[in-house]
């Protein structure tokens, strides 16, 4: 069963909207002043969408290709350190 | 600087927690916003809010023997009585009472069963709404309430609540099923109003064990959650059960679902530990008593599933550098959107410019 498509329920004059494509990943925002763009990163969904009303033209960045290498966990308070336990070998 | 929102209205209390104590017994006293508040209520019923703190030696009011008397409180140390506008009446063993003798006192709101209190400064009390919850003191509706101390900033509940698609996995066996995750959601934002709204209706789903034994529903369901949030405090889930299929009509009625509004009020302690007051109230089976205690005991330990896991949240985080990197996914939109109001709201409380941009706390890593 199909359900109807998504309701607006806000009405005020400066409602930003954003849908989740059904069927995909991607996000489609509305602003108010009814520039549309279609991404598949909420961040960058958000900033486009703030940037009223100078919208980026072309529609929100896409994520860059090359992605830096994932950072270590950094603690540096002892009490912080989730799990120790004395080891005998 | 600080996270906390100021010029704003807060849940500080349940009515029924404020009353007028016997001699002997502690006066209700509650942090809110690292401000320590003592609530208590006149012989006419109001409620007054003011400094938890004698201006004499910082004996707390809310510590016995303080103690009412008539429409006044008496501290148990050394006897300086104020009034229920904070203002003091007598000192001991003098007349002249010091100008300086005045607790802070607080504007206070009782509506939809909560306890209101502002925090900041008290000439913009009266111009800053009171979000509703009307059905917590509505005729039918049946309710169950309750607080739960969260030893966690007021960010992460709300990081929680705005995403329910955690329900799926924290809360399997209760309210969460496979569909809450995998279905898409509809945010809206009106900035304006201050009000995010995030739709998740699910066509055909697995009725979770919360919704199955408290409404009678065998099989599917056409499960509906719309999210209203009104930061920085009140956030309601509007909950419709159906069977599948069932829809309401074209003239707006619904006679056949089930409706339930799940209402947070996310009041901060201090900058890292929030009250997380929580209610259930429903339009069906009002007066079945099995069916409020099923949902008091069900959702309570719902909460503290939340409880638990942002606790431990916390820890990690106050033990992080600022910025440390974090991941947005399409099921954060409406949470990204609450943060980016928040953080508006509490730059205006100080003055200071808002964060631009909607990832408040992530600096470092987007959704990429």
């Amino acid at each position: 069963m199909a359900l109807p498509p998504p309701r607006e329920v806000l009405d005020g004059d400066r409602v930003l909207r954003v849908n989740w494509l059904p069927g995909s990943d991607r996000l489609r925002g509305r602003c108010h002043c009814g520039a549309e763009t279609e991404v598949e990163d909420p961040v960058e969904m958000w900033e486009w969408l703030l940037a009223h009303p100078d919208h980026p033209a072309g529609g929100a960045s896409e994520p860059v290709a090359e992605v830096p290498p994932p950072p270590a966990h950094v603690v540096t308070d002892p009490a912080r350190v989730r799990h120790r336990a004395p080891v005998l070998v | 600087m600080t996270s906390i929102v100021r010029n704003q209205w807060y849940v500080a209390a349940y009515g029924r927690e404020v009353g007028r104590p016997d001699d002997g017994e502690a006066l209700f006293s509650r942090t809110i916003c690292g401000e320590s508040i003592l609530f208590w209520r006149t012989e006419a019923g109001e409620v007054t809010a003011m400094s938890d703190r004698c201006v004499h030696r910082r004996f707390p009011l809310s510590q016995a023997p303080s103690r009412l008397v008539g429409d006044t409180v008496v501290c148990g140390y050394h006897g300086f009585t104020y009034g229920a506008d904070g203002g003091c009446v007598a000192v001991p063993g003098q007349t002249r009472i010091p100008r300086t003798a005045r607790l802070k006192a607080y504007p206070t709101v009782e509506q939809d069963s909560f306890v209101w209190v502002f925090i900041g400064d008290p000439d913009k009390a009266e111009s800053t709404r009171i979000p509703r919850a009307p059905w917590l003191d509505q005729e039918g509706w049946t309710v169950v309430s309750g607080m739960e101390p969260l030893a966690a900033r007021a960010s992460l509940l709300v990081d929680n609540l705005m995403d329910l698609s955690h329900e799926t996995y924290l809360h399997g066996g209760y309210i969460g099923t496979p569909e809450v995750a995998e279905t898409p959601i509809t945010t809206e934002v009106d900035d304006a109003a201050g009000i995010v709204y995030v739709s998740r209706h699910m066509a055909d789903a697995e009725c979770p064990p919360f919704y199955a034994k408290s409404t009678g529903i065998e099989g599917r369901i056409t499960r509906w959650q719309d999210i209203e949030f009104t930061p920085p405090c009140l956030y309601t889930l509007h909950s419709r059960i159906a069977p599948v299929g069932v829809l309401p009509g074209d003239d707006g009625s619904d006679p056949d679902a089930f409706h339930v509004e799940v209402v947070y009020a996310i009041t901060p302690e201090t900058e890292n530990s929030t009250h997380d007051f929580w209610a259930v109230a429903r339009d069906f089976a009002l007066d079945d008593a099995e069916v409020t205690d099923f949902l008091r005991e069900n959702n309570r330990t719902v909460v503290l599933q939340d409880v638990t896991a942002l606790d431990v949240l916390e820890q990690v985080i106050a033990g992080e550098a600022d910025g440390y990197q974090e991941l947005s996914i399409n099921i954060d939109t409406g949470g990204l959107a609450a943060r980016r109001i928040i953080a508006r709201m509490a730059a205006e409380g100080t003055g200071a410019p808002a964060a631009n941009g909607a990832a408040v706390r992530t600096p470092a890593g987007s959704g990429r």
